[in-house]
């Protein structure tokens, strides 16, 4: 790996090495809540890929506009922004996807990832670094949903690509009677629970 | 103060452009929500109403009901917009009904019931049992219609909303009366009525005698203690009293005693005529 | 009176904030470990909790609607609550020492608490009237707080237990809350509103 190029660093960092869900438990309230079927993890995880790109980006870009002691409502302001974009994008155009993660749409705007990256990385560093540090950050926040999403809907539904039963696709045949508990809340903290056992594991098996 | 003055102005001039902004989006993407959420209803109504023209809107208790015609201005039937308490949350969902209240179809619009367990709701087996029903008939749990074992609070809901629904279009809009119960014709004699309640059958013991209620007696039920004491021995009293079943039902017992008027009703089918000579039923 | 109580008994048992709803789930990660700072913690989220739904819905009423800006709810929420708790954080350290001592820390924390949020954000959606979502506001802050304080008096013990090293710290705490939601899904569909 190209370890002199501060472009992969940043991205794989977010990915890998300070993964927010599996290595800096943040943002978690999201991770639990609309995992419960694999399109609703992966939307939730684009959504706010897209919120910490685009703040990033802004809040770069403007560093150098904002006196320091106003910096985090201004962040806020920007963070909430986008957000709200975000809201109506997912309302007007994926209103199925909007119904199914409610009021976590919103709360993205609490989510301590994005004003983590604002506050750390994207108020200190230039524009382009700002930009690949929110993609590492938003792939590795989608990652983990969308893993968690994976094992909870198969083990609770049995089925992926679910709920519209246009798309599910059955896994085990019409005999499986599946883990109904992996699809409610106690099945989230279990199974997020299990996989980070996991993933700290695999972290340190390859001494990351 | 010149530092004030410009933490003021850096902080001002943020929230104005993001105001801005947002009211811009906000300009785009509402016309496509509204207009998303209008087809979305249109098509509804052509499926369900495939002769429709137009349609002119009623509210009745929040609720909102519209009534569609044809080209001729001939009266198709009624799509009922309802929302109602289930599980987990506030269904929304659409009831299409003919002109003598049968039901045509449902549509649940919105609902965040249990995934897996309670969204059976939304699946044609649930919603086909409807089908056909209307006034007449009493849309009840285990008789006409049947709740899915394991989410009988989802679908228990829906069948009473789905039947308060169908009884608010023919009392208020189509005019309609209920088969009134000519308790006259009936011969005298003690009878019995069950129906299924969440956790087992309820069954009612009926006295009649010079075609009037004398007595009425809950002799087996397995509802919770706490809202049965609410609608019993009250329920039967007042029906005894106003000779009707048409009485108020008390809100914190309403599942309660909405199954002790329903096994009445069971009761007296029972009951021959009392010019029948009183045959084995 | 009815309906009060019914929100009550749900937001603080049925649909507890963070073992049936994952509202607030980052700090009951972080403060669950001593049963004295889940107390302290607790305390100052059902202090500005019950204040932002508070100041959230007379807002969202009386200004939002009316003006039709309805859209600026996410923006005009989070400065509400960044504010609030700047302003709770500076009027305490002015009137109690004491009190500050005790919440003053957990004060900056809450900012990014998503339960208060949350409540701010569903006190509207759910169409409550105004006492309503005040009352709505002080369950779901004692609901946090419960389970944060029993998760607390489980940790305390778990410390001493022998768990497997991959699963010490976090990923242990998330399966003990999972059974602990388990024992909470016993309550559900007891009551609604």
């Amino acid at each position: 790996m190209a370890e002199h190029n501060p472009y992969v660093d940043d991205l794989s960092r977010g990915i890998i090495r300070e993964n927010p869900v599996f290595r800096l438990l943040l943002g978690m309230c999201p991770v639990l809540g609309v995992t419960a079927y694999f399109i609703n993890g992966l939307g939730m995880g684009l959504a706010t890929t897209a919120v910490v790109i685009a703040s990033n980006v802004v809040i770069a870009s403007l560093k150098n506009y904002i006196p320091a002691q106003v910096r985090i409502p201004c962040f806020i302001v920007v963070i909430a922004t986008f957000v709200t974009i975000v809201e109506m994008v997912l309302q007007a155009f994926q209103p199925a996807l909007y119904e199914a993660l409610g009021v976590f749409v919103p709360l993205i705007v609490v989510n301590c990832v994005i004003l983590g990256r604002a506050e750390a990385f994207a108020s200190k560093k230039p524009v382009l670094r700002s930009l690949v540090d929110g993609v590492g950050v938003g792939i590795g926040f989608t990652l983990a949903l969308g893993i968690l999403a994976l094992v909870r809907e198969i083990a609770g539904q049995g089925t992926i690509m679910g709920p519209d039963p246009e798309s599910a696709i059955l896994l085990f045949g019409e005999g499986f009677e599946p883990m109904g508990l992996f699809g409610q809340p106690p099945g989230a903290f279990i199974a997020l629970g299990l996989l980070l056992g996991f993933a700290n594991m695999l972290f340190k098996k390859l001494n990351i | 103060m010149h530092n004030i003055l410009r933490l003021s102005v850096t902080l001002v001039a943020v929230a104005i452009i993001s105001a801005a902004l947002l009211t811009g989006m906000h300009n785009i993407t509402e016309p496509v929500i509204r207009e998303k959420e209008q087809r979305e209803y249109l098509e509804a109504l052509e499926k369900f109403f495939p002769g429709i023209n137009e349609y002119e809107t009623r509210e009745i208790e929040g609720d909102q009901f519209d009534l569609v015609y044809d080209q001729d201005g001939e009266k198709l039937g009624i799509m009922a917009t309802v929302k109602t308490q289930g599980y987990e949350g506030t269904i929304t969902y659409n009831l299409a009904v003919d002109t003598d209240t049968e039901i045509i179809g449902i549509r649940v619009i919105s609902h965040s019931e249990t995934p897996g367990i309670g969204d059976v709701i939304t699946t044609d087996d649930f919603q086909e049992q409807f089908i056909g029903k209307s006034f007449e008939d009493t849309i009840q749990e285990g008789e006409d219609v049947d709740a899915v074992s394991g989410a009988t609070m989802s679908t228990g809901s829906m069948i009473s909303s789905i039947r308060r629904t169908v009884i608010t279009i023919g009392e208020n809009i189509l005019d309609m009366e209920r088969k009134a119960f000519a308790l006259e014709g009936l011969a005298d004699g003690v009878y019995r009525g069950s129906v299924e309640g969440t956790y087992g059958p309820l069954t009612v013991e009926v006295e009649l005698s010079d075609g009037r209620f004398q007595n009425i007696e809950v002799i087996e039920h397995n509802e919770t203690e706490a809202y049965f004491v609410d609608a019993y021995p009250e329920i039967p009293e007042k029906i005894i009293e106003e000779q009707s079943l048409e009485v108020d039902v008390q809100t914190s017992a309403t599942l309660s005693a909405e199954r002790i008027i329903t096994a009445v009703i069971n009761a007296l089918e029972e009951a021959p005529e009392s010019g029948s000579g009183g045959g084995d039923n | 009176m009815e309906r009060l109580l019914s929100i009550i008994f749900i937001y603080i048992l049925v649909e507890n904030f963070v073992l049936q709803r994952f509202f607030g789930i980052c700090p009951f990660l972080g403060v669950s470990r001593k049963m004295e700072t889940a107390v302290g913690m607790s305390m100052a989220v059902i202090f500005v909790m019950s204040m932002a739904t508070l100041v959230t819905w007379l807002l969202y009423t009386f200004v939002l609607i009316p003006l039709n800006l309805e859209y600026l709810q996410i923006v005009t929420f989070i400065l509400v609550i960044a504010s609030l708790v700047q302003l709770v954080e500076t009027t305490l350290r002015k009137i109690s020492p004491t009190l500050y001592q005790g919440l003053g820390i957990f004060l900056p924390l809450i900012t990014t608490n998503c339960a208060i949020m949350a409540v701010a954000l569903l006190a509207v959606r759910e169409e409550f009237a105004f006492i309503e979502a005040v009352v709505f506001g002080i369950a779901a802050s004692i609901g946090f707080s419960l389970a944060l304080v029993i998760m607390a008096g489980i940790r305390e013990r778990l410390e001493l237990a022998d768990v497997p090293e991959v699963l010490k710290g976090s990923a242990v705490t998330l399966i003990t809350a999972g059974i602990l939601s388990l024992a909470f899904q016993g309550f559900r569909g007891m009551l609604t509103l």
